[in-house]
């Protein structure tokens, strides 16, 4: 039976779908009788979830066109 | 699905088109479907009106092609051989609707313009796509049999469609031409019956009234009829494809449908997420994992459709049958929409970019990059190289969010971000012969990115780097506290996305870029492992490392309100 430090460092696969039958088998029986590991499982899967929702980082759409207009007046002022 | 021989009136009836009749006799189950698709096909492809036959030959190969299909390829080889430049332009239009309909935009439309097609001669050409992409869809489904395997000679993406692959949001509707329904058009008061309105996608139409009669019909033999599927399975496979497809229109139009069968907003929305609400059966969540499989050639699939998958849950062939017709007569409504680009009647709940493409692809996570058949940017990339600057042009377009959201992950600031974006690109310009096609083109853009990101945060804050970051050794998670069930309605979006920032801004440079390419940017572990110059391992460990540090910077705002004094203990 793997230590909660063990499920730790091994769960990453398991989080993205990943992981082989024989380790899922492995990080499952510690999950059955770990009440700690069953919350952070779910509660990094829901902070996935969060992070790859939201649109901290995304550039407004309407700012797109002017990267691309500033970026090819430039390039096209290069000399090749 | 077993079938017999198709009729003879079947055969008779596809022959025209040399649509293997064999489609039909595998859905013989379902006579009212076959029924259906048979008038549309009569309506769509033997009418000649804006289109010669000849011309809708050549959609429905370039379609099939994009399926790797033979089942509905006409077979007519003569026609390929001897192309005009009025058949590029339709072959340039036919791929990009077929192969990434959520690409597709009104500069597609006015470059078939551009070659001499006129409005009724479009509207075919996409109704003509649309029908394909149907048969396509029966087809790869039903009659995966080994004759149909893709036969050779299956042409690439054209120069000229290559050209075109770029993606700008534009609004419909893209034609110009509006007619009124005439006063004896007797589905109006179908559609009002069954959808209260008349929705803008068949409105969109009314240059052909015969087709939107055709399909109301479709609709009703197959969505509305209720003998074998219930009307709410098959809203719900309507609206998970749809999502599937990035498709705005019908998502936020059949959620609202589902509304008013009953079904709440908040349940038709983890559908088209793709996370299915607790109380749905076993059989309904296989149902629609199977069907999403079904989905336009440009969504990710999460693997091959699999109707033992279905059996098993207790599904009969005959509703095995209506599922992929449903499947089928989505992808059909779904190719109309993005090539008429009819606007929404309702306010979306939603609005889909293809950056959302692999987000409903539940519940693996492939990413976009992983099952696109090939590097799309490789032809700008190779015109580029031979001088074309101007090609460079769409590479900027399509990469500029992406970059972006690596370097404001990296830097914080939105204005620092923007600068840096413009230096990334203009690096990559100068040093694009070094670019040999070794990795995707977008995984070298995104290591230029970083690379310049870091170089600046190190100019800013010579402490931080990538590899030397502050003692984390000993990392044990503290908060174990059970989180809500929907914690995403505990803050609104503007809350979340401020925490997320300053949660994702505070983790150590080497997690925080780990996250930022896995997580915001949705790069596969190989690509985000290529970018950074990371072993695979080294890279899982960063992210899942990355991962439960924003965890503990989050769980405060999301546990739940009950268990804020329990803590569970490691062991």
């Amino acid at each position: 039976m793997l230590s909660c430090a063990e499920f730790l460092a091994e769960f990453g696969d398991y989080l993205d779908g990943a992981a082989g039958p024989e380790l899922r088998a492995k990080l499952e029986a510690h999950l059955n009788e770990c009440k700690a590991c069953q919350v952070i499982v779910d509660s990094t899967r829901k902070t996935i979830r969060i992070v790859t929702d939201s649109d901290s980082f995304t550039l407004p759409a309407d700012k797109v066109e002017p990267i691309v207009t500033d970026v090819m007046a430039r390039i096209r002022q290069k000399r090749l | 699905m077993g079938g017999n021989a198709a009729s003879p009136a079947y055969s008779a009836q596809v022959a025209p088109y040399s649509f293997v009749p064999k489609v039909f006799a595998a859905q013989q189950a379902l006579a009212r479907a076959i029924q259906a698709e048979q008038r549309l096909i009569q309506a769509i492809a033997t009418q000649e009106g804006g289109l010669s036959r000849r011309h809708k030959d050549c959609l429905f190969r370039t379609v099939a092609s994009a399926w790797q299909n033979d089942c509905c390829r006409a077979i007519d080889p003569g026609t390929s051989s001897n192309q005009s430049e009025n058949d590029s332009a339709l072959v340039a239009f036919a791929q990009k609707l077929a192969r990434y309909a959520p690409w597709f935009s009104r500069r597609d439309v006015e470059a078939l313009k551009a070659a001499g097609f006129d409005d009724p001669a479009v509207l075919e050409a996409v109704q003509t796509i649309a029908l394909s992409q149907m048969l396509c869809t029966l087809a790869y489904a039903l009659c995966p049999d080994a004759e149909w395997q893709p036969a050779s000679g299956i042409p690439p993406a054209s120069p000229s469609f290559a050209a075109n692959l770029e993606y700008t949001e534009t609004l419909g509707p893209y034609l110009q031409t509006r007619v009124a329904p005439a006063s004896g058009f007797r589905v109006g008061a179908l559609f009002r019956e069954h959808f209260g309105f008349v929705p803008n996608i068949f409105a969109e139409q009314m240059l052909r009234p015969d087709v939107v009669e055709a399909e109301a019909e479709a609709l009703e033999q197959i969505l509305i009829a209720e003998d074998v599927l219930s009307r709410i399975r098959k809203e719900n496979i309507l609206l998970a494809i749809s999502a599937a497809n990035g498709n705005t229109y019908f998502v936020a139009v059949h959620g609202q449908m589902l509304s008013v069968l009953g079904v709440s907003a908040e349940h038709s929305d983890q559908v088209v997420q793709g996370e299915y609400p607790p109380d749905m059966s076993a059989a309904d969540v296989a149902l629609l994992n199977e069907v999403r499989k079904l989905a336009l050639p440009a969504a990710v699939s999460p693997g091959k459709f699999d109707p033992g998958a279905l059996q098993a849950h207790g599904f009969t062939e005959v509703q095995i049958v209506e599922a992929v017709t449903m499947a089928a007569l989505t992808n059909f409504l779904n190719t109309l929409q993005f090539g008429l680009g009819a606007a929404p009647d309702f306010p979306p709940r939603r609005i889909f970019s293809p950056k959302d493409l692999h987000r409903s692809a539940a519940p693996s996570r492939l990413t976009f990059d992983e099952t696109r058949p090939e590097d799309a940017d490789v032809p700008f990339v190779a015109r580029v190289q031979n001088g074309d600057r101007d090609a460079f042009e769409d590479l900027v377009r399509r990469h500029s969010r992406r970059v972006f959201s690596t370097l404001a992950g990296i830097l914080g600031g939105t204005d620092d971000a923007r600068d840096a974006t413009q230096e990334v690109f203009l690096k990559a310009f100068e040093n694009i012969s070094k670019f040999e096609g070794r990795s995707k083109f977008s995984t070298w853009l995104i290591s230029v990115a970083i690379n310049t990101g870091t170089d600046l945060l190190r100019q800013r804050r010579p402490s931080e780097s990538l590899d030397e970051v502050a003692d984390d050794e000993g990392f044990r998670p503290r908060q174990i506290q059970s989180w809500a069930e929907n914690p995403e309605q505990l803050l609104a979006a503007s809350e979340r996305n401020d925490l997320v920032r300053e949660a994702v801004l505070r983790l150590p440079p080497k997690y925080r870029v780990a996250v930022l390419l896995r997580d915001i940017n949705q790069l596969s572990t190989e690509q985000a492992a290529a970018a950074l110059g990371l072993s695979i391992p080294a890279l899982k460990a960063r992210l899942l490392r990355g991962r439960l540090m924003l965890r503990e910077s989050l769980a405060p705002h999301f546990i739940r309100t009950e268990n804020r004094s329990s803590n569970a203990q490691l062991r």
